[in-house]
């Protein structure tokens, strides 16, 4: 008990992204409060901070969940760099919001400078099966390409909303554990020269 | 053809011309015509004159020579018509025929006419023919019935009538004068031919008949006269009768006299053979009641022998001893009428009674007061070894005592105070061992209290050794003070154990005090109250005695009466059984409340989970009122009492923090109401006193709300709003966690207060980084709300686009970025790290930013327009700079 909270158990930075509409706020609230709010209200950008335990260790999650309508996609380049993992969201039933993750991919990779950094694709409102207009091969053939994990969920039912915050989390973890493994502070360093280099360019 | 006018008129005209000169009366007439010639002539049914009127058929012919002229040419009696043939029986046949001395075939130029005719002849017909009548063929049976055709007819020709009318009445009278039946004809016909020669001498015939008349009056008379000698004969017999009658009656008098006497006597000794039976009953019932009071007052010798010298050691002494105490008791309280009480003989026995009672009730009372102290000895000997956190059970005192629960039952009837006294006894030697019991057993607990503790503290020592203040008076979790200056706690799982223990100690206490209670109220009967009121019975004096204690006893429980209502029976056996228990368990309730005040030392939060447990034991107790419930619900009010406090305090020091120079961005209370609110979910959750909580939740809340607008001004090197906007966010957060649906008003609230705070932050620190250019268009609104057209701003003085070259220098794109980054620099050194809401406040802050640049171009484009303009760096210029904010991070 009474640890100082400073030494705080590992923290993972999750974020949220993907056109307006398509339910990111709806799946971070049913993660967070097991709650599902059927009106839709658009986010501005929202912070929320939980303690879960990943494989048996507890550690906090902090899930940004953004704007989908932006009038400037240089905006998000602030937060798309205060985040360790992402989790693309699309709706089944809209393909223009399938479209959509093209650009929000591009963007991240640019931003991150990173085309391993910690992503899942995921494919929301899975309950309205009957109205989907993307078809599920060409969602799993775009994950290929990706070479991200592709997966349905949704958060009306609760469907697979743990499972995208769980496997992004273990994704994250892993990244992690690789990068302080490959020798800590010059990995950081290369990262740092690269990513200067790239601006230049 | 006629007219129904014309037939009228013809019917009138011949009645006129032809009938009423003879007195006779037309009734019908037919105009017809014979089928050689054409000329018509007029079939007449006619009657002549009452009072014997004759009813002929006629026919008249017009004379050829002279108009209005009418022969009769041939006349018949109706009973020369053999047979009347209609032909047809449609009603507009005209022809008919009629069988006279020969047929006559006619054609009725009428058909209303032709039926009249056939009606009315056949009315004659039937009223005046005897013998063989015609018959009527071939017409309709409506007109041969009885009602007048003229009726029948009236429907086809209602203009008829008029005419109609009179003819009928007359007709009437003259059906009034109807031929001889044929009995008197016959008979007339008779007497006629007896006196043939009265046909020709009506005068002679006319004597001849006054002359038997006269005969037969004088015959008659002389029978009359011959009869009276007969009649006086008779009158003599009657009265002989009569005399004969009269001496009758008076025989049967006298024997109905004779019979009086006989019922009398009769009655008399029917009277004095119910005496005898009476008296006969009454001796029987005395026999037997005497044999009642006997047979119930008798006592064997063997019983009383069991009596002078109980045997109460063994099982058979005991069964005998018991059986000889129960029939002495029945003996005594045996239902004698009260005036055989007063015999000397039941008296005595009564006596004797008494004696055996008193002397077997005073063996028994020595016997069991040894019992008890002996028990109570042999128990008080034994050790407790046991580190074992049990009560001892002490089943075996009971299973010894059963045996004699007979005996106490017996005791209880029929001598109180020895009772009573024994009572006292069991309950001193006893309570002793109770006494120990149970405080060896709350000695146990505590010092498993203490003893877990301490593990803990070690634990908590070890970890915490570089804190400088080893002990602190702060009571452990209070929500207004920073964590680190509080005293010593415990982990929620310790909370848990301690839980367990209570759950223990309490489960342990519910069977022996439900066990002793269970023995006690059999042992000592206390489930029937006061059975005593008939023991005294047998002696005449303690009758008042009885009397007074019956309506002492009545008085005590029920002023209204006798009819004792079972609640209040109930509630006297109650409050008898927890009076016994409260003697046996003492020490039960003060043991217990310092047990549970031995956590409070250990764990501020004890009062919580106690109150919870405290609770769920009485809330499932069956019996409300039995000891230990009344014992443990003491104990609950004390509970809910530091409950109480215990949330007061916290309320208090919400309300008394302080902020210290070094306070983070989030408020000590805000941060340890999590800790705060999970442990009291986690106890609360699902327990009924959940409304408690909510109550001290809702008053906390708002506490913490109004502690946040009060500190977020005075803390140190946070803005205001930053304080608000990370502790409402925080607050929201935990809301949101918790759903306690009591507090879903309070979580709006909290995200309202969240979001104002956000947009108060972002407008007004957002320390604008055009501050100039800003100032300049505010000078440039104020102009043109005061009338200045926007076209001609430039050719103010102050505005002109000179000056705003001048201040559109002072901002080249390196500038403005160097003021972004620093905006940047300072957000992030004013929000906290635990938070994380620096991406959500810099989001807001470039999308305000954007709209100042959108609104100074705009404002640009409107007052300078054409004078090309533009401020130094444009709308990609920002988004690189944002970028490149974003990659430096």
């Amino acid at each position: 008990m009474s640890k100082k909270p400073t030494a705080g158990p590992a923290l993972h930075k999750v974020i949220m992204v993907g056109s307006g509409g398509v339910g990111k706020s709806a799946l971070t609230l049913q993660f967070m409060y097991d709650e599902f709010v059927e009106d839709y209200e658009p986010t501005k950008a929202d912070s929320y901070r939980k303690k879960v335990v990943l494989d048996g260790e507890e550690v906090q999650i902090d899930i940004l969940d953004t704007a989908g309508q932006e009038d400037y996609a240089a905006i998000r380049d602030n937060y798309f760099r205060s985040g360790e993992g992402f989790l693309c969201v699309f709706s089944i039933t809209d393909d223009e919001s399938f479209q959509a993750t093209q650009e929000f991919r591009e963007q991240i990779l640019r931003v991150k400078n990173d085309e391993s950094i910690p992503f899942l694709l995921v494919g929301n409102k899975c309950d309205l099966n009957d109205k989907r207009k993307v078809p599920l091969s060409e969602c799993q053939l775009r994950a290929q390409q990706w070479a991200v994990p592709y997966v349905e969920t949704s958060a009306k039912t609760r469907e697979n909303v743990d499972k995208v915050f769980f496997d992004l989390m273990r994704e994250i973890r892993s990244r992690k554990t690789e990068d302080s493994k490959a020798t800590s502070g010059r990995a950081k360093d290369r990262c740092k020269k690269r990513r200067l280099k790239c601006t230049l360019l | 053809m006629l007219s129904i006018g014309a037939m009228a008129n013809i019917k009138h005209t011949l009645q006129k011309e032809l009938f009423l000169a003879s007195g006779e009366r037309l009734l019908s007439v037919v105009t017809v015509v014979k089928k050689k010639d054409k000329k018509p002539c007029y079939l007449c049914v006619v009657t002549t004159a009452p009072p014997v009127p004759v009813v002929t058929l006629c026919l008249i012919k017009q004379s050829e020579q002279r108009e209005g002229e009418y022969k009769r040419k041939r006349s018949w009696q109706l009973d020369e018509i053999k047979w009347v043939d209609g032909r047809n029986e449609q009603f507009e046949t005209h022809e008919f025929d009629l069988q006279l001395e020969k047929l006559y075939k006619w054609y009725a130029l009428n058909p209303h006419e032709r039926q009249n005719f056939l009606a009315v002849l056949n009315r004659q017909i039937q009223k005046s023919v005897r013998g063989q009548r015609a018959e009527f063929r071939n017409v309709p049976a409506a007109w041969l019935s009885e009602k007048s055709p003229e009726k029948v007819a009236l429907g086809r020709a209602v203009q008829k009538t008029q005419h109609m009318d009179d003819e009928e009445d007359e007709e009437e009278e003259a059906q009034e004068f109807t031929a001889l039946t044929d009995k008197e004809a016959n008979e007339l016909g008779k007497l006629f031919s007896e006196c043939d020669f009265a046909i020709k001498d009506a005068e002679q015939f006319i004597e001849q008949l006054s002359r038997e008349l006269h005969d037969l009056d004088g015959a008659n008379m002389q029978s009359v006269l011959a009869s009276e000698q007969k009649v006086l004969k008779m009158m003599e017999h009657i009265d002989n009768a009569i005399s004969e009658a009269d001496k009758f009656e008076n025989r049967l008098d006298s024997y109905e006299d004779i019979l009086g006497h006989v019922k009398e006597t009769m009655e008399k000794i029917g009277g004095k053979n119910a005496m005898i039976e009476i008296a006969n009953n009454n001796n029987i019932k005395l026999m037997k009641e005497l044999n009642k009071v006997i047979s119930q007052l008798d006592l064997p010798h063997s019983q009383q022998q069991a009596l002078d010298e109980p045997d109460l050691k063994t099982a058979n002494g005991r069964k005998a001893a018991i059986a000889a105490a129960q029939c002495l008791q029945q003996a005594m309280n045996s239902d004698i009428d009260p005036a055989l009480l007063r015999l000397e003989a039941v008296q005595d026995q009564r006596k004797r009674f008494e004696k055996w009672k008193q002397k077997f009730s005073a063996t028994v009372s020595r016997f069991m007061n040894n019992l008890f102290i002996h028990l109570g000895n042999e128990i008080g000997d034994m050790q407790v070894t046991s580190t074992e956190l049990t009560l001892p059970n002490h089943s075996n005192v009971h299973r010894e005592l059963t045996p004699y629960t007979e005996l106490m039952h017996w005791t209880k009837a029929m001598d109180r105070k020895t009772y009573d006294g024994l009572m006292r006894v069991y309950t001193a030697s006893l309570s002793k061992i109770y006494d120990r019991d149970v405080r060896n057993f709350f000695n146990l607990a505590k010092i498993q209290v203490t003893e877990k503790l301490r593990n803990s503290r070690e634990d908590l020592d070890m970890s915490t050794s570089s804190r400088k203040s080893a002990v602190s008076t702060i009571p452990y979790g209070t929500l207004g003070i920073n964590r680190d200056q509080w005293g010593p706690g415990v982990e929620t799982a310790d909370r848990m154990r301690f839980d367990a223990l209570l759950e223990k100690v309490l489960a342990e206490l519910e069977p022996i005090a439900l066990q002793e209670q269970l023995f006690c109220i059999n042992f000592f009967q206390m489930d029937v109250i006061s059975p005593t009121t008939k023991n005294t019975q047998t002696t005449l004096e303690m009758e008042k005695a009885v009397d007074m204690t019956q309506s002492i006893i009545s008085g005590a429980v029920s002023p209204s009466g006798d009819g004792v209502p079972q609640k209040r029976i109930d509630r006297q056996i109650n409050e008898d059984v927890r009076k016994l228990m409260m003697g046996l368990f003492g020490c039960l309730e003060p043991e217990l409340v310092s047990f549970i005040q031995s956590f409070e030392r250990v764990d501020s939060f004890y009062s919580l989970y106690v109150f919870v447990r405290l609770t769920q034991h009485v809330m499932s107790a069956q019996d409300t009122h039995s000891f230990l419930s009344m014992t443990f619900a003491s104990a609950l009010v004390q509970v809910k009492r530091s409950f109480d406090r215990f949330m007061q305090n916290q309320l208090l020091s919400i309300r008394e923090a302080k902020l210290h120079k070094r306070s983070k961005a989030i408020l000590p209370y805000v941060e340890n109401f999590e800790n705060f609110a999970q442990t009291a979910e986690g106890i609360f959750r699902k327990s009924d006193r959940r409304t408690d909580m909510e109550k001290w939740y809702l008053q906390l809340v708002n506490a913490i709300f109004e502690g946040i607008q009060l500190h977020s001004q005075e803390h140190p090197k946070t803005p205001v709003q930053v304080v608000r906007m990370e502790n409402y966010h925080h607050m929201y957060a935990l809301l949101a966690q918790l759903k306690v649906p009591g507090l879903d008003a309070l979580k709006k609230e909290a995200k309202k207060c969240y979001n104002d705070a956000l947009k108060a932050y972002v407008t007004q620190y957002f320390g604008r980084p055009l501050e100039k250019l800003n100032q300049f268009f505010e000078g440039v609104q104020l102009k043109v709300a005061q009338g200045v057209k926007e076209t001609e701003i430039s050719y103010q003085m102050a505005f002109s686009k000179q000056e705003l070259r001048k201040v559109i220098a002072q901002y080249p794109a390196r500038e403005v970025k160097k003021g972004l980054e620093n905006l940047y620099k300072k957000v992030e050194k004013h929000l906290s790290e635990e938070e994380n809401l620096l991406q959500v406040v810099w989001h807001a802050m470039q999308e305000e930013f954007i709209a100042q640049y959108n609104y100074l171009e705009e404002r640009i484009q409107k007052c300078y327009a054409g004078a090309m303009i533009n401020l130094e760096f444009n709308i990609q210029d920002i988004l690189a700079f944002f970028s490149d904010i974003a990659r430096s991070h």
